[in-house]
């Protein structure tokens, strides 16, 4: 190997070289190639160029089409890149990000089947107030969600159990119904009643489901470093725990025990 | 050694590294345009180049063969080829990104066994207007079509009494899978269907009387008819179709009828308030 490239590697010097017997005939091409051929130091780029001066227009259409190649490689994995990490770096059908997105979207549609009610029919025009706030509010959020899941190519529904995003969230879950929710028979009880019993009953409702969702909303904000999920669930909790004082000044005012 | 080489090499510096550059690129050009100049060769040009690799000492393609003709468009047809693919393959992939928005389609699609009814002929079978009173279907249950103003609450609600299609038709319009099973259905099958709704809105669930399969889960414009609660289809079925099927994005499924009975119920009409 030492012979062939110790000559190579001399081949540069000769062709810059003013005496190179070569000059004579490099002096009949352009000033490009001759640039060019002086300028490429390396022992195998201007041995290249050297035939490619020799040999003219084939030899030069060789190397632009190895660039051209090169650059069109390049390119594609570019994309390729470009196409694949989105999908690599967004969060996948078992995130904690999708489980939030998923399981959140239901608490929360369940707080507006709630509130929507006491909007309707609550006694007191606070409780009222309470329950619009927290129907438009929530449902507002559901649509952030859903649009997130979109966004990420993931349904909304999941493959993976209720709350198993949580650490321990499985076991959370009785009888279907994530932390806070209400049961069936709660439900209907609600839808039931009347007069204050509603107002009471809805605020004491919608104080666990405040509870079970802040929990969950923690739990978010403690495993996900996506920049939205904090966002959005640094709100819940914040906007939650303010509408827990709201509720519980609202359970002293309607008389409840 | 290398002086002897050296000298050899500065005589006719370019020797060495003709032998060289076709071994690893292969270019056709360069051992056949020299043959003229060539005469150490001993080759012919298309020999030379398939040779390439080997023919490296005796060659000497001196001759400074001028060619002047328009070398550049070589490389501007090839950049403007290689933008061309640039284009080709970026527009592609926008198309394939594009085309990936509704997978829930394909994820439907696959389910063996389910009817889609929404490139049906039959134009009623996914009719989306409102009627008052009782509304006459020709599926059973129906996956679509005329339908009463209300909706069927929806919340992971598990009816155990039969509802009214009028109602169930509505909350499939917001995205609601229906899951409906034939009166009878023995009760570990049931809870086990009742296991899949609860607590989970954009659900229902009710038995019907005069159902032709034990089980058949319904979402607009879509129908799988199953044995069994164990059916690993159901839950496909479901995780496809479940607010996806809707045709009405971000419909709600609470304030809906939480009443059982096959009869609409017409609240709002004519002020009725029920």
């Amino acid at each position: 190997m030492g012979t062939a490239t110790r000559p190579d590697a001399s081949a540069p010097a000769g062709a810059s070289g003013a005496d190179d017997p070569r000059l004579e005939q490099l002096e009949d091409l352009g000033d490009e190639d001759f640039e060019r051929d002086g300028s490429s130091g390396d022992d195998d780029d201007s041995g290249d160029f050297d035939d490619n001066s020799a040999t003219g227009e084939g030899r030069r259409r060789f190397s632009t089409g190895w660039v051209a190649i090169g650059i069109a490689v390049g390119l594609v994995l570019g994309v390729a890149a470009g196409l694949l990490i989105p999908g690599l770096t967004r969060p996948g059908e078992t995130s904690v990000e999708a489980g939030f997105a998923r399981d959140m979207s239901t608490h929360h549609a369940q707080a507006v089947e709630m509130s929507m009610l006491a909007h309707e029919k609550a006694t007191d025009p606070d409780v009222r107030t309470l329950g619009a706030d927290i129907a438009l509010t929530q449902q507002a959020q559901i649509g952030i969600m859903q649009t997130w899941l979109r966004d990420w190519h993931l349904t909304p529904t999941g493959t993976t159990p209720r709350m198993a995003w949580m650490p321990d969230g499985g076991g959370t879950i009785h009888d279907g119904l994530m932390p806070g929710m209400a049961t069936d028979a709660e439900r209907a009880q609600l839808r039931a009643a009347t007069g204050q019993d509603f107002d009471t009953m809805f605020l004491r409702l919608m104080l666990n489901h405040h509870l079970g969702g802040i929990h969950m909303a923690e739990a978010a904000l403690d495993q996900s470093d996506d920049e939205q999920v904090q966002s959005l669930a640094g709100t819940m909790v914040a906007g939650q725990k303010k509408e827990i004082t709201a509720i519980q000044a609202l359970l002293d005012k309607v008389g409840a025990k | 050694m290398s002086i002897s080489t050296q000298g050899g090499d500065q005589s006719r510096p370019s020797v060495v590294s003709t032998g060289k550059k076709p071994a690893a690129g292969g270019k056709p050009a360069a051992g056949g345009k020299p043959a003229t100049g060539n005469p150490g060769g001993g080759r012919p040009g298309g020999q030379g180049r398939g040779a390439g690799g080997g023919g490296k000492g005796p060659r000497k393609p001196i001759a400074p063969v001028k060619v002047s003709q328009g070398r550049n468009w070589g490389p501007i047809a090839l950049f403007v080829a290689v933008g061309v693919l640039a284009v080709g393959i970026i527009g592609w992939g926008g198309w394939a990104v594009f085309q990936g928005a509704k997978p829930w389609a394909d994820q439907a699609a696959g389910i063996d066994g389910i009817k889609d009814y929404r490139e049906s002929p039959d134009k009623s079978l996914t009719a989306s207007d409102h009627a008052w009173g009782p509304v006459s279907y020709s599926l059973t249950p129906p996956v679509g079509g005329k339908h009463n103003f209300n909706w069927q609450n929806c919340m992971g609600d598990v009816y155990d009494a039969p509802i009214a299609s009028e109602h169930a038709v509505h909350s499939m319009e917001h995205g609601a899978v229906w899951v409906s099973y034939k009166t009878g259905l023995p009760a570990d099958q049931v809870s086990k269907l009742a296991e899949k709704v609860r607590g989970n809105e954009y659900m229902l669930m009710s038995p019907i009387d005069n159902l032709d399969k034990p089980i058949s889960l319904q979402a607009w414009g879509y129908q799988l008819k199953v044995d069994n609660a164990d059916d690993s289809r159901i839950d496909t079925f479901i995780r496809a179709l479940r607010t996806n099927a809707g045709i009405e994005q971000g419909a709600s499924c609470s304030g809906g009828i939480t009443a059982t009975g096959t009869t609409p119920r017409d609240l709002g009409k004519d002020g009725a308030t029920q």
